[in-house]
């Protein structure tokens, strides 16, 4: 039974992933490389945080909100940004289009992203006795940070790859990007400043993740009209 | 080509891959975590033998979903474990499921804090004693039936209360907990209760000796002080017995204080031996103390004047009795009745004198006297108890616990004992001198008496559960070695008709349990928003004819796309 909910638990998690790659033209062009390439880049970028956070930040016993340790992890946050960089314009895999190349990259980013934070967890508690909505809730957790890795993937590629996009849609690109970058701060606010519960954090997650996920949608298709 | 190749390498990449990624899982797999909703600390009943035929609960691992009693009635509860607060007992329910052989996955009792051998508490008395008469009943019929199914207790405490609460409430709406419905499974991962082999009993004993005379070739007289120490009760690990007999051997340990710093001095050192006995084995027919008789040689034994036997004087309010089995008309007994009643006058409490004969063949030992009675030593035994409890009845069990005991009766029985033997080893009868009087050296010191009854109401003391060795043993020894010249420890097997089995307690976990219809469910919608995310995909990004056509001719479409 424990076994049954733990299959449950990796299907919510990790499932969306697998649907992704293989409903959309991903699997006919044959990018899995791509994706496990910036899959190996999340990991050489979690690594560097891991390390900026262990020399930077203090160890607080309490779990209080301290806003200026939270503007620092903030930043250290950032470096996921860079690292998406890395995977966008230095990877050079066989060439595939922008428009399937963010999607690759998102995609790998995201499901290394899940291995790494939710693999291990899922494993050790959801097999257990003992049962929790916590699980269920980590894996739409999961659901909300595809499509934010995906968004940022794609606001990124229109940042640094499109060369010809309309002047006027600039700021709000770069707005946009910096949303969806600072939002695993939000929700450490909403977590530990407000003392949101895990539930509601997560609700808000899949909601703005939809809404960013669709204003980047519409701000890639706004950018592919001139060009196209 | 290019393409194919690579991803040849890619898969052998993942093949390697996949050795590892199984070597991490095997790993993880190794790590045991307990996650549960509570951990309570349990106590199980006695499981053991008596002349072959099987008493108490006979097993001890548990893996049951929980109910209350407003459990729905005909429900099937072979796979369910009752969990029956004291407060809410109904001793005749559990007796006619116990005496019918009702089938049930287990038992769980929870005894009010009170109960628990550190708590002072004082609450309502009335009710508290209520309480305790009812432990006392459901024990006794808990000891005496033999239980198919693992019975357990524990305290109450926030968490145990709070997952009785939620089980109540899906009880309530008549819902019972079995694996289909969810609700909480109380797991206790123990091995099967093995047999304790070759229990043993430990007798000690301490010996203060008089003064001789000068070439006085004839050995002192000896006066015998005894006390039974082990315990015996629904659960061998709360048995800490404070009043049996743990009154015993305080008041025993602090005569033995008392007359050493008497006997320190050779100007106030007696003219009689003083033997203390802690003996071992008293539910069992005082089976260790007629092993450490029998072990006397027999000039020893002919020395003892008297032996005076401590059982349960822990709370008393004005009355106690001494028992003997000699008729009271017997000269010795007259003495020593006369010797305590005359103390008991000046201390204002009332000791009356029982006599009760000995029946060689009943195998029976009610009282600890009659086992120096049966060799012919005179004996009698100081008691609360009006009447001989039967057979593993008032020997220190769930119900006498601490806030049972009053500190002030035992300063008074020990004050009584003391001061009868000093006049008689002073040969002071029925003189009025006080020699234990308060405010003096000599005085009954409260503080002594209350840390050792502290000590031993967290002890418990069942024998087959003492090894040789133990702790509290090895207390007691020391004890009495600081307040008599020598010391010795009689080591026995305890034989007889007992064969007792482990696992006395243990850590029951209580998991909140999702039902399997549930994950099912979970597995439904799971599937169909998959399936849906799928289409979905399929149809912003290729259009609805190519999700179609995928149903269609699945394996046709790469030829169609390349």
């Amino acid at each position: 039974m424990t076994m049954f909910h733990f299959f449950n638990c990796a299907i919510l998690t990790f499932g969306p992933h697998a649907v992704y790659y293989s409903a959309t033209p991903l699997s006919e062009y044959d990018t899995l490389g791509t994706s496990i390439k910036a899959a190996l880049v999340y990991l050489g970028t979690a690594l560097v945080k891991l390390v900026c956070l262990a020399t930077f930040l203090k160890v607080s016993d309490n779990e209080a909100f301290d806003p200026y340790q939270e503007l620092l992890k903030a930043l250290i946050g950032f470096i996921d940004v860079a690292g998406l960089y890395f995977a966008l314009t230095q990877l050079t895999h066989r060439n595939i289009s922008q428009n399937h190349k963010f999607q690759a990259v998102g995609l790998g980013w995201a499901f290394a992203d899940s291995v790494l934070h939710r693999l291990a967890p899922l494993w050790v508690g959801a097999r257990g006795l003992e049962f929790t909505w916590d699980y269920i809730l980590q894996g739409l957790e999961a659901n909300a940070n595809l499509v934010l890795s995906i968004s940022l993937a794609a606001l990124g590629s229109l940042m640094w790859l499109r060369k010809n996009k309309p002047k006027t849609l600039i700021p709000i690109i770069y707005l946009c990007a910096g949303i969806v970058a600072t939002m695993p701060s939000i929700t450490s606010y909403l977590r530990r400043g407000l003392g949101w519960h895990f539930p509601k954090v997560v609700g808000f997650e899949l909601l703005s993740s939809l809404i960013l996920a669709f204003i980047s949608w519409q701000l890639f298709s706004a950018c592919q009209r001139p060009s196209s | 080509m290019a393409a194919s190749k690579k991803s040849g390498g890619h898969r052998e990449m993942l093949e390697s891959m996949y050795s590892v990624i199984a070597l991490v899982f095997i790993l993880v797999a190794c790590v045991e975590l307990c996650d549960a909703a509570a951990v309570v600390d349990v106590y199980r009943l006695i499981q053991y033998d008596m002349s072959g035929s099987p008493f108490g609960s006979r097993l001890a691992s548990l893996n049951h979903h929980g109910a209350s009693l407003h459990f729905p009635p005909g429900a099937d509860l072979s796979r369910t474990v009752l969990i029956i607060p004291l407060r809410e007992l109904n001793i005749t329910f559990v007796r006619e499921y116990i005496d019918q052989k009702k089938p049930l996955g287990g038992l769980l009792f929870l005894l009010p804090q009170v109960f628990k051998s550190e708590n002072g508490g004082n609450k309502q008395i009335h009710e508290i004693e209520k309480l305790k008469s009812m432990l006392a009943e459901l024990e006794k019929l808990l000891i005496h039936s033999n239980i198919p199914y693992p019975v357990y207790f524990a305290f109450e405490n926030d968490d145990i209360d709070t997952v009785l609460a939620d089980i109540k409430k899906n009880d309530a709406i008549g819902q019972p907990a079995t694996a289909t419905t969810g609700g909480y499974k109380l797991v206790i991962p123990t091995p099967e209760p093995n047999k304790v082999a070759s229990p043993t009993i430990t007798n000690i004993q301490g010996w203060l000796s008089g003064l001789k005379a000068d070439g006085e070739a004839n050995q002192l007289p000896t006066i015998a002080i005894v006390a039974s120490y082990d315990t015996f009760g629904a659960a061998p690990a709360l048995s800490v017995g404070s009043d049996s007999n743990g009154s015993g051997i305080v008041a025993l340990l602090e005569i033995a204080r008392l007359f050493s710093l008497l006997y320190s001095n050779p100007k106030t050192r007696g003219r009689y031996n003083l033997l203390f006995g802690l003996t071992s084995g008293g539910p069992y027919n005082y089976n260790g103390t007629q092993k450490w008789l029998r072990s006397f040689d027999h000039r020893l034994r002919e020395s003892i004047d008297y032996a005076i036997c401590l059982n349960s004087i822990g709370s008393w309010d004005s009355e106690l009795w001494i028992h003997v089995s000699k008729p009271p008309e017997n000269a010795y007994i007259k003495q020593i009745f006369e010797g305590f009643s005359n103390v008991a006058d000046e201390l204002d409490v009332k000791v009356g004198l029982k006599h009760k004969k000995i029946n060689i063949s009943n195998p029976r030992v009610a009282w600890e006297h009659e086992q120096f009675s049966r060799l012919r030593v005179t004996a009698a035994t100081l008691s609360e108890l009006s009447v001989a409890p039967e057979m593993l009845e008032g020997t220190g069990g769930l119900s006498d616990s601490r806030q049972f005991v009053n500190e002030t009766a035992i300063i008074r029985g020990v004050k009584l004992v003391a001061e009868s033997l000093a006049r008689h080893i002073y040969g002071h009868q029925g003189k009025n001198v006080e020699i234990f009087a308060d405010g003096s050296s000599l005085a009954v010191s409260p503080a002594y008496v209350r840390s050792w009854l502290d000590l031993l109401s967290r002890t418990p003391r069942v024998a087959p559960f003492l090894s040789k060795n133990d702790p509290f043993i090895m207390a007691l020894k020391k004890e009495l070695a600081d307040h008599t010249d020598e010391v010795n420890v009689q080591n026995e097997v305890l034989e007889g008709l007992f064969t007792f089995y482990d696992s006395t307690s243990a850590r029951l976990e209580i998991y909140q349990v999702a039902s399997v219809t549930f994950d099912l469910l979970l597995l439904l919608v799971l599937g169909s928003y998959l399936i849906v995310l799928f289409s979905l995909l399929v149809i912003t990004t290729r259009g609805l004819d190519d999700l179609i056509s995928l149903f269609r001719r699945p394996p046709s479409r790469k030829v169609k796309t390349a």
